[in-house]
């Protein structure tokens, strides 16, 4: 779902490293006095929806919540729940999708706040490509369409299939956990691809190719239409550090609210904070940029959950065999300690 | 006989016994969540519960392994006696073969999608791109240390040099070449599921793998996880089989005696008075 970049992810070791010596350096005398909080992050590298934590790190906001946050990131996109499940991180970010699979499969996860309100997840054709709800079925009829192999493309993608009248033995997905989707797509290597519109439009901006991505929206063909990330922690760290997660949601907030309305200046924040993440400025602005409408919901809230967002996103993983069950909402989720 | 059997099969079957009795041990002394790490049971169990589904990626990746075992050793083969017959070419190509297993194989995976497209071709080009080295340089060296005065001798007899090189110089290596053959096979495997993991064209091992941990299926992940291994352990297996097979000097002095041999009629000595 996210731009996968080799050397992002090779240069992984010396971000967390250099994340952790530079907050380390903020102040030995006062760092003894506050909580510490390990943050996972849901990619193996840092990108702009790292933004709201480096801004609350940068202005201060952790610390005036009395947290010390570390920021970790995961091997591979799978491993957030397990880091948290296992105590390696405090608090995580995580696809609903997996919080949902990592429910189902007995970790005590809960969702403490929602990062974004709404799913922006997208197919995209190269430009010039005729794609909408209306003749998806002869679009998309045994054509290449690139997945991550993510749980919520995994998840979105038959909903878009069922609408057009397809099986998956009509088209060929192609899997590339490791691969750029925007390559294979401009490459002609696949028909289509399968992103979220805040990755997928700032990096073909980067490509420098004439014209504007093709795209369909997944909730005008059919899949759901609820949110994609949320703040996870487990509940037993929940229940023993009820104040902390109060807290970083609280500081978090601050800084969305903030970088939401300084997404110029926040861009800055989060390229001074990773240096080498590998993205450019304009990158991390302009996705930052196209996250924001995402943040709040219908009455201008930020992070707060409901249950019917997450009965839909249930019913619609039992009816792909993802999870077995449509637990009570009140599995996944509380609004307990928003802010 | 039997002894010999309990020493090569017996010993590794124990050591792989006590390897699961050990991780049995420490999931339940330790009391590990079955999504952290499931027992070795659950894993084997996840996998016979979806053999049906399993089966044909395990056939899929079985043959690209195959596939590019065999082009990979017949490149290496071809390579490694082409540079120890023209030290031109040796001085010349050497350091670029270095050079290519200097790029990290995954680096590599993404242009090779891009130039051959998704599906079994840069797979198995993953795999050759591994196998080949090992092969070229062992059989490199094997020709370089060919008893000299065996080639001489087959000369003063007027062998030719192709007579020469089959007879004498080919058989020399073959110790050389197993060596090469039983590293690549170690290797092969681990390509096929890099290139599967890069380049699959649908679902592979590899993808069912990535899908498994995704999906928090914990158990399936360290069952996909044996039969890769069972794989590659299978094909290092055979490629030792086959050594012993076509190398039967390596092992007895004498000629092994054919299987149905005819007795020969024994004619007991007279007695002289």
């Amino acid at each position: 779902m996210k731009i996968h970049r080799l050397g992002a992810m090779a240069i992984t070791g010396s971000l967390v490293l250099s994340s952790f010596t530079a907050f380390a350096g903020g102040g030995a005398a006062s760092a003894a006095s506050l909580k510490k909080v390990t943050y996972a992050y849901d990619f193996p590298g840092p990108d702009f929806e790292l933004i709201p934590v480096v801004v609350a790190q940068a202005r201060g906001f952790f610390k005036a919540a009395g947290l010390n946050v570390n920021v970790v990131f995961p091997p591979n996109t799978s491993t957030t729940t397990k880091m948290l499940a296992t105590g390696n991180a405090n608090i995580g970010f995580l696809t609903t999708t997996d919080m949902a699979v990592a429910i189902n499969a007995g970790a005590p996860m809960l969702s403490v706040a929602n990062f974004s309100m709404r799913n922006n997840w997208a197919l995209f054709a190269k430009p010039g490509t005729s794609l909408s709800a209306k003749n998806l079925k002869a679009t998309l009829k045994g054509k290449r369409i690139f997945s991550y192999g993510d749980t919520w493309t995994e998840a979105m993608l038959p909903f878009v299939l069922k609408y057009a009248g397809l099986t998956s033995s009509q088209v060929k997905i192609v899997t590339d956990p490791t691969g750029n989707d925007l390559v294979a797509l401009l490459g002609g290597r696949v028909d289509f691809s399968t992103s979220t519109t805040n990755y997928e439009i700032p990096g073909f901006e980067g490509s420098k190719t004439k014209g504007h991505l093709s795209q369909l929206l997944g909730t005008a063909a059919g899949a759901p239409n609820i949110p994609i990330w949320v703040y996870a922690v487990t509940r037993s760290y929940a229940k023993a550090n009820g104040a902390t997660a109060k807290a970083f949601l609280s500081a978090v907030k601050k800084a969305t609210v903030w970088a939401a309305q300084n997404p110029t200046k926040a861009a800055t924040a989060f390229d001074k904070a990773y240096p080498k993440s590998g993205y450019t400025n304009a990158y991390n602005l302009s996705g930052w940029k196209l996250t924001i409408p995402f943040l709040t919901n219908s009455a201008g809230q930020y992070f707060t959950q409901s249950d019917a967002q997450w009965t839909t996103l249930a019913k619609a993983l039992k009816s792909i065999k993802l999870i077995k069950s449509v637990p009570a909402a009140s599995t996944y989720y509380t609004n307990k300690y928003l802010p | 006989m039997r002894r010999t059997l309990l020493r090569n099969v017996g010993i590794p079957l124990l050591s792989m016994v006590l390897l699961f009795a050990l991780w049995q041990g420490i999931v339940v002394f330790f009391n590990v969540a079955p999504y952290v790490a499931p027992r070795p049971l659950q894993a084997i169990q996840a996998v016979t519960r979806d053999w049906s589904s399993l089966w044909p990626l395990v056939l899929a990746t079985i043959r690209e392994t195959v596939y590019g075992f065999a082009c990979g050793t017949l490149l290496g083969l071809s390579l490694g006696v082409i540079m120890a017959k023209v030290p031109f070419l040796q001085r010349m190509v050497y350091p670029v073969l270095v050079l290519s297993q200097a790029v990290p194989i995954i680096a590599l995976a993404a242009p090779l999608v891009l130039i051959l497209g998704f599906g079994g071709t840069p797979i198995v080009v993953i795999v050759a791109w591994i196998v080949f080295f090992p092969v070229t340089v062992n059989v490199l060296d094997g020709l370089s240390h060919v008893d000299q005065d065996l080639v001489n001798l087959a000369r003063v007899y007027g062998a030719s040099k192709w007579r020469t090189f089959i007879q004498i110089e080919i058989p020399a290596t073959t110790t050389s070449l197993f060596s090469g053959l039983k590293i690549g096979a170690t290797y092969a495997v681990t390509g096929a599921i890099i290139g599967e993991l890069v380049a699959s064209n649908g679902l592979s091992l590899a993808i069912y793998q990535e899908h498994a941990d995704s999906n928090f299926n914990t158990a399936a992940v360290y069952g996909t996880t044996m039969l890769m291994t069972a794989i590659g352990i299978s094909w290092f297996l055979l490629v030792v089989g086959t050594e012993v097979l076509v190398t039967p000097w390596q092992r007895r002095s004498v000629a092994r005696r054919p299987l149905f041999h005819r007795r020969a009629a024994v004619v007991p000595p007279t007695s002289q008075h």
